[in-house]
């Protein structure tokens, strides 16, 4: 049942992930990215990770991906029939290199040492609401700390950055 | 096999649970705005003269939607239009996995406990599937192609994302105060732990049922009071209702999102806003009124006094149900011949029927309901509890409905102020006063 369900929610997992690439339309890539999250949750679900599932879902699918189909629909606009952007000529190879270095570099890894040198699975527990806060709250108290500061700095970055004056008629 | 058997039971019976309050909502909310506004309400539909006092009209609802023209937008985009609607009931289903209807029930000395999914993280599985709900509505309002819908969507996740920060805010304190307290004496067994964990929310509910001081309930409102405001009105933006429903604002958007669905595709947005009307209720209930839990009478209380509970139930539903019929049957002579068809015979009807549940309590008091034993009692208790659930969920669905006939709709900016300047600071602020009076406790 176990494998079943792992190979069940791996397929389906890449299968979401290659959809959101080969998708001509932003807004379908970005519904196939978060299906893609829901089956990474599947698989938290099934390493006794429940809090990381969870939250996988809440951040991820329920509140990033959200901000970033937002975004997508106010720049994109309505939908067209039949549109196509094409790719000029010359940039084919900057975009298809990358991607086929990473993934013949991962293969090469997992046909040689690969997976035995990532050592045993964590202790039961380490997924739980409990386990993730020892660690958060405990032993990474102060770079859980300092990475909200650096947020909130961007946060009123983007702000001021973003926010320009208007001028208004009656001002 | 058991377990499978015990779990298909219980989703039907959540599933049974929620579209048969989705249908009597729906009357409830035409006869409350009658109510509200001093009019009459739906009274015309008929199935062989029977009315119900308009309960029949979801029915002829139903089979309009049903047999209507899809209709559908020419550069709509496709895939996503048709997703959508389905997305949006999916979810709007699947969050009643983890919410507790009960303690437990024995079947034959196997103890079931009345919760489809007893997650030790049930409580953010709430807040990740209401997160999910957005993507319905802002796929629906994009792939409709047209310029209300995508407003009535943008709308619908701004208010959404806004909105969620200050439900999760009030919960964390609720979780705080509940997380490590002894589990109680009667649930040890079951629950299996000597301290309850306030994200499962079967311990949510257990906890709640102590008492504060020795004589006040430990609801949820009683010991976070604000929190309790503040998760409400976040309930209300969440699902979209008035005075939070700007996504389908319709003097300035139309319809919203919703807008260039016909037939059962705009039905299934319709029922999905419902049952979201039904979570919201399941969820103020079970967060801050103690769920199952029948005040001043936990299971141990209910279970000793079983006998005498149920003689008195008894006898009240005897009494209740033979004034009930008595009405009717004088109506029946008083209207006699008023309409001069079918619709005539519904008060004579309408008075057998309470007359049958008289006789029906009655035989039940022939039976010596004071001597149940043990089994019954547990039964009994178990079945008190679902009760108290449902009663406490259709008014808090009723609550719904009040609201939206009682005020008017929030302007945009407004809502926004609300949500960021407003409920937020609030919201930190019960976090922290419940934080600094747990540690000092």
């Amino acid at each position: 049942m176990e494998g079943f369900l792992f190979w069940f929610c791996g397929t389906l997992m890449f299968l979401g992930g290659l959809m959101m690439v080969v998708q001509r339309s932003a807004v379908v890539s970005a519904v196939w990215l978060v299906f893609s999250f829901l089956c990474a949750a599947g698989i938290f679900a099934l390493l006794s990770a429940p809090f990381l599932a969870v939250m996988q879902i809440l951040v991820y699918a329920g509140a990033i991906m959200v901000l970033f189909l937002f975004v997508i629909m106010m720049l994109q606009g309505p939908v067209l029939d039949g549109e196509r952007v094409p790719i000029k000529k010359g940039l084919w190879p900057f975009i298809a290199l990358p991607p086929a270095a990473v993934i013949i570099l991962l293969v090469g890894w997992v046909k040689g040492e690969g997976l035995r040198s990532l050592g045993d699975a964590p202790a039961p527990g380490f997924g739980t609401a409990e386990g993730v806060a020892q660690l958060l709250l405990g032993r990474y108290l102060l770079a859980f700390e300092l990475i909200s500061i650096v947020l909130l700095i961007a946060i009123v970055g983007a702000l001021v950055i973003g926010k320009r004056e208007r001028k208004l008629p009656w001002k | 096999m058991m377990l499978f058997l015990d779990t298909l039971s219980k989703i039907g019976f959540m599933f049974v649970l929620i579209m048969g309050m989705v249908v009597v909502l729906i009357w409830m909310e035409r006869k409350g705005a009658a109510f509200i506004q001093d009019r009459t309400g739906p009274n015309r539909a008929s199935i062989a003269g029977i009315r119900l006092a308009g309960l029949v009209h979801p029915v002829a609802d139903v089979f309009k939607l049903l047999f209507k023209e899809d209709i559908q937008p020419a550069n709509r985009h496709r895939a996503l239009y048709n997703i959508a609607p389905w997305l949006v009931m999916a979810v709007a289903l699947s969050t009643y996995a983890v919410i507790p209807f009960g303690d437990y029930i024995s079947i034959a000395g196997r103890k079931v406990s009345l919760v489809a999914a007893d997650l030790n993280v049930g409580l953010l599985y709430i807040l990740a599937v209401a997160s999910l709900g957005t993507y319905g509505v802002i796929m629906a309002g994009w792939a409709s192609n047209n310029k209300f819908t995508f407003l009535g969507g943008v709308r619908a996740t701004a208010q959404m994302i806004s909105y969620e920060i200050n439900m999760g805010l009030a919960l964390i304190g609720l979780v705080l105060v509940f997380s490590s307290q002894a589990t109680p004496e009667h649930l040890r067994e079951f629950l299996g732990a000597d301290f309850l964990s306030g994200l499962r929310l079967t311990h949510l509910v257990a906890g709640q049922g102590d008492l504060l001081w020795g004589f006040l309930p430990k609801w949820g409102v009683v010991v976070q009071p604000l929190g309790f405001l503040l998760f409400i009105t976040a309930v209300f933006a969440e699902t979209n209702r008035n005075p939070f429903d700007l996504p389908e604002g319709e003097s300035e958007i139309v319809a919203g999102y919703h807008l260039e669905y016909s037939s059962m595709k705009f039905a299934l947005f319709f029922m999905a806003e419902y049952a979201h009307m039904v979570i919201g209720a399941a969820l103020v209930a079970t967060f801050y009124f103690g769920g199952y839990q029948v005040p001043w009478l936990p299971r141990p209380v209910l279970e000793a006094h079983a006998g005498s509970l149920l003689t008195i139930k008894l006898i009240g539903v005897v009494i209740i149900s033979m004034i009930f019929s008595l009405l009717f049957f004088r109506r029946a002579q008083r209207e006699k011949g008023k309409f001069g068809d079918a619709r005539d015979r519904e008060p004579g009807l309408g008075g057998a029927l309470w007359l049958i549940v008289a006789l029906g309590a009655l035989g039940g008091l022939v039976l010596k309901p004071w001597g149940i034993g043990a089994d019954g009692a547990s039964l009994f208790a178990s079945l008190i509890q679902v009760g108290a659930f449902v009663v406490k969920l259709v008014f808090f669905a009723w609550l719904f409905i009040w609201v939206r006939w009682t005020l008017p709709r929030f302007r945009y900016d407004q809502l926004m102020a609300l949500g960021w300047k407003v409920m937020l600071p609030l919201g930190l602020a019960n976090l922290v006063v419940t934080a600094v009076v747990l540690a000092m406790v």
